[in-house]
């Protein structure tokens, strides 16, 4: 996943906060988190933290981007294709009313992959460690951080198949 | 393999020897998938071309499949070995005129083809002759599933198999029956087909796919929804579609014999006539004529020719193909003359 600040690096920090009851996330690579304090300040609202960096322009309402493939949904109507998998949820509300008028439908009924379940579990047990590694790092555990690092790049390359 | 051990032969498909072959020339089932950590090919840099196609070009070729896969990367090969893929319905028209790193993984049989980096990572095809389709679906499933032990594909629980285009999301399945009705057009029947099928949510397409005229009286009829439904309701609700057409061409086929037998004897010796002695024949005209021979053939006005033979020369009468069999380049009048010539010299003595 791309950072949701810059748009450009790998997200390391991934950030859950609760803001007037909703849940909300928001992933940034370790330069756009050390720019936003992540860290530093433990007051923090995720809308600060996805503010552009302030040197580039606030995008447009209404022109979304996707975070990993940065494909906005009036380019996709433009060109009829989406740019990655990751679309199909940031462009969700768009899409599903396309796909009732396409399909009738908006939900998958048939085949699912038998490596799916592994899959998704794969990818919270991704997710659980990069947290894990922050803290160990953190509080200056590196023998055990290591560790951890070893077991993300093995997790990564099975999920990379 | 090589394009001239293609052109010895024709694919397992076209040999119409399979079920329901008076009319259902050919079934094909298609998959669409991509993997999971690669962006779409719309936004793909030609880097992640290239990784994609490293990455599973050699799975493909190497992996233990029931017909061993033979994998060719497009770029090696010129624009006319191209066409010559597309005219075997081994790559599409779109793939073979791309740039890019891309290929074509397929069988010596031509049943099981998978092109690679399509408008979707892959695209899985197999074609069976006949109305063969559980056949069809059972080896594509089993080939999607052991393809699945070493390749992510991008799936969502809500929306099933991404795809570039959300038009084949969730099973990413497209089941395309082709069909020859030459007695409905006869009889001038074939915009009810069309009509109804299009109200069932099918589309209809000529031989060569999406935007293309139906020639010869062959009809290509395949599901608008991949969503919603399960790969076994597409299968059966085609199947229950296809025999319905089936049914409505040999009643036409019968009453056109009944009472207008000397019309269809006259259309089918004519063709027989002119593809026995022309020396200049376009495509379109020798697909026309063909088409009324293997009307003829069916119901048995003409003899002692085969549908193999001309399913054949369906297949050799394209334009890469004369020229492949010609070791040169052609252009259209030459290539005219040259495909008068393959059809007089394939039904001599016959």
């Amino acid at each position: 996943m791309n950072c949701q600040r810059c748009h450009k690096n790998h997200a390391t920090y991934h950030l859950t906060a609760i803001e007037k009851g909703v849940k909300r996330e928001a992933h940034l690579c370790e330069e756009c988190a050390r720019q936003a304090g992540v860290g530093l300040q433990f007051n923090f609202s995720v809308g600060d933290l996805l503010a552009p960096p302030p040197e580039e322009k606030a995008p447009k309402a209404g022109s979304v981007r996707c975070p990993q493939c940065g494909l906005t949904y009036s380019e996709f109507k433009s060109k009829g294709r989406l740019g990655c998998a990751h679309d199909y949820e940031v462009f969700r509300g768009e899409l599903l009313r396309l796909l009732e008028r396409v399909h009738g439908a908006t939900a998958h009924v048939g085949k699912t992959p038998r490596t799916a379940d592994a899959h998704v579990r794969l990818e919270n047990e991704l997710l659980r460690l990069k947290r894990d590694l922050e803290s160990m790092v953190k509080s200056e555990n590196f023998e055990k951080a290591a560790e951890i690092r070893d077991r993300i790049r093995s997790l990564e390359a099975e999920l990379n198949r | 393999m090589s394009v001239e051990d293609l052109l010895g032969r024709a694919g397992e498909w076209l040999k119409g020897t399979g079920p329901e072959g008076d009319v259902v020339v050919s079934s094909r089932v298609r998959l669409a998938r991509n993997l999971n950590r690669f962006p779409f090919l719309t936004l793909a840099s030609p880097a992640v071309r290239t990784e994609i196609e490293r990455h599973v070009g050699p799975r493909l070729a190497e992996g233990k499949w029931p017909r061993p896969l033979d994998y060719w990367p497009l770029e090696k090969l010129s624009p006319l070995d191209r066409a010559f893929l597309v005219e075997r319905h081994l790559i599409s028209r779109e793939h073979a005129q791309a740039e890019g790193d891309r290929g074509v993984a397929f069988s010596a049989d031509e049943a099981v083809s998978i092109m690679v980096n399509e408008e979707d990572h892959l695209r899985l095809q197999v074609l069976r002759s006949g109305f063969q389709l559980d056949e069809a679906f059972e080896e594509i499933d089993r080939l999607d599933t052991t393809l699945e032990e070493s390749l992510n594909f991008a799936f969502s629980p809500r929306f099933g198999y991404l795809t570039a285009c959300p038009t084949n999301v969730g099973t990413g399945m497209r089941i395309s029956v082709l069909l020859h009705l030459p007695a409905v057009v006869l009889a001038k029947q074939v915009d009810k087909v069309l009509q109804s099928l299009q109200r069932l949510n099918y589309v209809v397409r000529g031989l060569y796919g999406e935007g293309t005229s139906p020639l010869g009286d062959f009809y290509q009829v395949s599901n608008q929804v991949t969503l919603g439904k399960s790969e076994r309701d597409l299968v059966g609700e085609m199947k229950r579609v296809v025999p319905e057409i089936l049914k409505f061409e040999r009643q036409w086929r019968r009453k056109l014999l009944e009472v207008e037998r000397r019309r269809l004897e006259d259309r089918v010796w004519r063709a027989w006539g002119i593809l026995r002695n022309a020396r200049r024949m376009t495509s379109e005209e020798a697909i026309e004529l063909l088409s009324a021979l293997r009307l003829g053939v069916d119901l048995e006005l003409i003899r002692g020719i085969s549908v193999r033979t001309i399913h054949e020369m369906f297949l050799f009468i394209q334009p890469a193909h004369l020229q492949k069999l010609e070791r040169r380049v052609l252009e259209a009048e030459e290539r005219d003359a040259v495909r008068a010539d393959f059809v007089r010299r394939r039904l001599e003595g016959l």
